[in-house]
């Protein structure tokens, strides 16, 4: 009997385990016809079924089944320019109020993202798609046009991460960004999401490679607990200049690829109803270890401001090879893998983010479950924003620098509308059903909601007229 | 040999309607987790207030396109 693989009639699934055969007398039920992306679909959640009513190690593999979307979305977000600001962060204000800020920026992605978790379990449609759905043709439309584009543009950051991060081992630029974007191409090419999501967690994992830098700088782990329950010190006081800082990073806690991709991975990954707690769970537990990620970043870059160095200008590699000095060679080989592996990490979800609500809303197949044959619009786009980004980061003389600025005014600007759609969804009983938002859920999306669109609209506004924010 | 059915874009010939795959993969998905059986919800039923804030929303979008075209030509001719 043949292996199940794309276009073959076969009668067994991939791990060589027999298809049950009808039972007797039972008639065949008519119903949809099935794609491959079903059956593909199916034979995970067939694993998933197996674990789901035992204990013990079972609810443990049950968990390792169903984690990846929420690990993906928060790693994710640690992306190229992220740890740069990290970097900057910790290299202009050291150990102090930034620590647990940061970590409250984490706690407020997660009451973001869960509420993502439970649009895709219980419709079973992506967040495009459910916009076009529920709000109709122009807001459908412009949701997936606006994050395309904001997409498109972030790509160009992350390419300049790789190139940065890979430049401090003397790698060429072109070498550099052509390799990233190979590996993007290569890991779609699988055609297989939970291949997809296990290769890219797999990279994703060296986003925590900063917590060994930051144990080499031997931080005073008084101070740093000092700080976790202070908030202090500030050096500087409450400056202007600070209160736009703290905007900034409120505005970008949560950006609108992330609403987008955890829900169509949820919904590709096959998650359902049932499976909610440990989406959940997913979502926590990455975003614990993105903020401690995040944090050990701030750390690893301490010694730059204690030695008073001028680092706000700095960029990935150069923040390496600010701190060999203190960390030596393999330290500062770590902080520029980092980079690298941030870049690389982000390309591979952004550009499948725009990939998904493409196919969402053109009303084409939009899975990494698809054969090339069925899928190629969604794998065409997927590749394309790779490949554009790569190209732009490659021509000479482009304005990167300008991009890498506009692309926070972008991201901050064009959330209000997908964290407003988001809500409205969340809290559509006719929709959502038992899911829908309680008045808890409520209280704290709704309040992270406000002060994150507000915060990026006073950033965005006084990034584009700084004359309005006095000095 | 086990008789399978695949969606018209697979292109793969309809053979016997016994279908043991199609029932195994029925048995495990849920309905609409087909991807040609989508649920499908229709247009959600807007309160004057949805209204409201939805045509609020458009507003801001043309502010924010202004926005980001006035930061752009700023940003070109400095």
């Amino acid at each position: 009997m043949a292996m199940l693989k794309d276009n073959q009639n076969s009668a067994l699934l991939a791990d060589g385990a027999p298809i049950a055969p009808p039972r007797p007398g039972r008639a065949r039920e008519a119903g949809p016809r099935l794609a491959v992306e079903d059956l593909k679909r199916a034979e995970d959640r067939r694993r998933v079924m197996v674990n789901r009513n035992g204990g013990g190690r079972r609810s443990w593999m049950l968990l390792w089944l169903l984690i990846g979307p929420g690990i993906l979305v928060m790693l994710g977000e640690n992306d190229g320019p992220s740890m740069i600001s990290y970097a900057q962060t910790g290299a202009t204000y050291g150990i102090g109020f930034f620590l647990p800020f940061i970590a409250l920026t984490f706690v407020m992605a997660f009451i973001v993202q869960e509420m993502t978790v439970r649009l895709g379990a219980a419709t079973k449609l992506g967040h495009a798609e459910l916009i076009y759905t529920r709000f109709g043709r122009f807001w459908g439309f412009f949701a997936m046009a606006d994050l395309v584009f904001g997409n498109l543009l972030t790509l160009v950051t992350e390419f300049i991460a790789v190139r940065a991060g890979l430049g401090f081992f003397g790698v060429p630029p072109a070498l550099a960004v052509l390799g990233a974007f190979l590996i993007v191409v290569a890991v779609v090419l699988t055609r297989r999401y939970w291949t997809w999501e296990r290769i890219t967690m797999g990279f994703a994992v060296f986003n925590l490679i900063f917590i060994p830098v930051a144990i080499m700088v031997h931080p005073v782990s008084s101070q740093v607990v000092h700080a976790f329950f202070t908030w202090r010190p500030l050096p500087g006081g409450f400056t202007s200049q600070f209160v736009l800082l703290i905007m900034a990073d409120i505005g970008a806690t949560v950006t609108p690829w992330m609403l987008f991709f955890q829900q169509s991975a949820v919904v590709d990954k096959g998650l359902t109803t049932a499976d909610i707690r440990q989406g959940r769970i997913d979502t926590a537990l990455g975003a614990l270890l993105a903020s401690v990620a995040a944090i050990a970043t701030v750390l690893a870059v301490t010694p730059l401001f204690t030695h008073h160095v001028a680092a706000s200008s700095f960029q990935g590699a150069e923040f390496a090879q600010a701190l060999v000095p203190f960390v030596g060679k393999v330290g500062a080989t770590l902080f520029a893998i980092g980079i690298f592996e941030a870049g690389l990490v982000a390309a591979i979800t952004i550009s499948s983010s725009s990939a998904y609500a493409f196919g969402e809303v053109m009303g084409k197949p939009h899975s990494l479950n698809n054969s090339l044959r069925e899928g190629w619009p969604f794998y065409a786009v997927l590749v394309a924003a790779a490949g554009i980004a790569a190209t732009l980061v490659l021509i000479p003389n482009a304005p990167l620098v300008f991009i890498v600025l506009i692309v926070n005014v972008i991201a901050t600007l064009a959330m209000p509308p997908a964290i407003v759609f988001l809500l409205l969804l969340v809290n559509d009983r006719q929709i959502m059903g038992e899911h829908a938002n309680t008045r808890l859920a409520n209280f704290f999306g709704v309040g992270v909601t406000v002060l994150l669109v507000l915060a990026g609209l006073v950033f965005g506004i006084t990034t584009v007229f700084p004359s309005l924010f006095p000095t | 040999m086990t008789q399978v059915m695949y969606a018209p874009e697979i292109r793969q010939p309809r053979l016997s309607p016994s279908a043991p795959v199609e029932g195994w993969v029925h048995e495990v998905l849920e309905p609409d987790q087909l991807s040609t059986a989508k649920q499908r919800f229709g247009r959600a039923r807007l309160t004057r207030g949805t209204v409201v804030l939805l045509w609020g929303l458009r507003v801001y979008v043309l502010l924010m396109t202004y926005l980001i075209g006035v930061q752009i030509w700023n940003a070109l001719h400095t």
